[in-house]
């Protein structure tokens, strides 16, 4: 008797119904507002996306408060490194009691993004930044160093131009 | 309600045709728009925005107004029909494929098949009253014959109901023939199935309308949407509203949707009946889903909700003395069939695919009893009022 009940009245679709319908009007009542987004879509190349805090996108050196480069060349990155994509030599500069990298060799094109250099680092001198549009035309591109104007260890990498929004 | 207007022979000619472009336009605007809306229904439902691409940003419809909200960086205002430059994609992609027929199919039948299925589809909307009252009446000085009242179907016949559930039911044959005549496995299981619950479910369907028909004693499409909304007993009300479950369930199962989709299950058979299909044939199949889908949601809108009467069940009596929506419209009758075309979707994209034997057992165990029974009801509710 309870199951021809249960068969006759669609409650269980009736509950079913309830979420969907729910969502739909949730969704279709802000969809155009940017700021209460109860939808999970993300307008990526218009609007930019939050990332995670621990996201890990691109190997970036970093500057003390003086400017001077912090890396002491310890090498700990360089040999923990799976893929061996970083390469350091080291030099010396005057007035300076540790070592310092003439050379910091990063070919992003090998790089498996596993943040074991960062962990490995005592000095805290590299970090992976918050870039993800790390897309070149060139390979050359890829193979980024201390020197140059656009590609350095510094500062992040110029986005290629893809899309329409970056246009103009 | 206005008397019906007794109209001179050109009248009723000049009626008809204007009510067939009216159907023809009516169905290439509604099924491509439903054709939108299930990307973007279904899309709102399952927490994303559906088809978004294509007059969002600077091509399209919306694009240059866009522009401008993209870059102040906002999500522009007229997002609500981003994508609809889709369907012209869809419908040129339809039309530009390869149309392959397979060199073992049964070639006259396998063409034959999808305009059966479409024919069978679009006749029905000849018997499909979309008034009384009217959303527009010709005046007197228009030149043609002293005023047109708009007033009944193209054909309003006196067995209306009987002629749309005659060739809806020849529906079912394009499938089958197309699917046998494909000479292939998956099509052919996809038509034996089909047939099947098509069969299965047409008993319910017809008998779950008996029931007003019972209440109203015609078969007029007009008429019976009158009696039903307007002079029915307040004790039909509860047999109305289980009679409308009914017609809606078995309304799904006729027109193949989730979660009746049988002949279509893309895991099990590859894609049903209409594997072998390509082309603007495949495209007759889907426009054929699409137009029986609104005949469904014209059928359940007139007898169950009203039609062009503000509310069912013969409650518009109540409604009747409201001063402008009072009115009969067809536009209340237009809005109930997007409401009903709304709940298409909107179950599709909450149910998933039922198994077969469920299916069957559902329409043979509990639905045609559950319809037999309303019908003996309703022959009460008649009898007491």
């Amino acid at each position: 008797m309870k199951k021809i009940l249960k068969t006759l009245i669609p409650i269980d679709i009736a509950k079913g119904l309830k979420v969907t319908g729910k969502y739909f009007f949730k969704v279709f009542l802000t969809a155009n507002r940017a700021k209460k987004r109860p939808h999970g879509t993300e307008e990526y190349p218009e609007v930019p996306v939050k990332l995670q805090p621990r996201f890990r996108g691109r190997l970036t050196m970093l500057k003390d408060e003086q400017g001077e480069i912090k890396c002491v060349c310890c090498l700990a990155c360089e040999k923990i490194c799976p893929t061996q994509v970083i390469t350091i030599e080291s030099g010396k500069k005057e007035g300076r009691k540790t070592k310092l990298p003439t050379r910091y060799d990063f070919e992003m094109e090998r790089c498996i993004f596993c943040e074991f250099c960062v962990e490995s680092c005592g000095f805290d001198s590299i970090i992976l930044n918050h870039q993800f549009e790390l897309a070149a035309y060139n390979r050359e591109d890829f193979s980024i160093g201390m020197l140059g104007k656009e590609h350095n260890m510094f500062e992040v990498t110029p986005v290629a131009k893809f899309s329409y929004s970056d246009e103009d | 309600m206005n008397a019906p207007v007794q109209m001179t022979l050109l009248q009723t000619c000049v009626m008809a045709i204007l009510q067939a472009v009216a159907a023809v336009i009516f169905i290439f605007v509604v099924v491509p728009m439903t054709i939108y809306a299930e990307r973007k229904v279904i899309g709102h439902a399952q927490d994303r925005l559906g088809a978004t691409r294509i007059a969002g940003h600077r091509v399209g419809l919306t694009g240059f107004l866009n522009k401008w909200m993209w870059r102040a960086g906002k999500v522009p205002i007229l997002s609500y029909w981003r994508g609809l430059p889709m369907l012209v994609g869809d419908i040129a992609k339809m039309f530009l494929k390869e149309d392959v027929v397979p060199s073992k199919a049964d070639r006259a039948i396998f063409l034959a098949a999808p305009c059966l299925s479409m024919i069978a589809a679009v006749v029905v909307f000849g018997a499909i009253s979309f008034a009384p009252g009217a959303l527009f009446i010709m005046p007197k000085w228009f030149p043609i014959v002293g005023g047109l009242p708009f007033n009944g179907a193209m054909t309003d016949m006196n067995v209306g109901l009987l002629f749309i559930l005659g060739i809806a039911s020849v529906g079912v044959y394009g499938i089958v023939l197309g699917a046998w005549a494909s000479n292939s496995k998956y099509p052919l299981l996809g038509g034996l199935r089909s047939g099947a619950q098509i069969v299965s479910y047409e008993v319910p369907l017809t008998l779950s309308l008996l029931a007003p028909v019972v209440l109203a004693g015609t078969l007029n499409f007009g008429t019976l949407t009158r009696v039903l909304a307007v002079e029915s007993s307040p004790l039909a009300i509860p047999l109305m509203a289980v009679g409308f479950l009914v017609y809606l369930t078995c309304g799904f199962a006729e027109t193949n949707r989730v979660p009746f989709d049988m002949p279509e299950a893309e895991n099990e058979l590859v894609a049903g009946f209409h594997t072998e299909y390509s082309g603007m044939r495949f495209g007759f199949f889907y426009l054929a889903e699409y137009i029986n889908m609104v005949v469904v949601s014209c059928l359940a809108g007139a007898f169950f909700l009203g039609g062009p009467y503000l509310l069912p069940f013969g409650l518009h009596q109540f409604a009747a003395k409201l001063p402008v929506i009072g009115a009969p419209n067809a536009l209340w009758y237009v809005l109930k069939i997007i409401f009903l075309l709304w709940v298409f979707i909107w179950v599709r994209a909450t149910i998933p695919r039922y198994r077969y034997d469920q299916i069957m057992s559902v329409a043979w165990k509990y639905l045609i009893p559950l319809t037999l029974v309303l019908v003996v009801l309703a022959g009460a509710v008649r009898f007491v009022s």
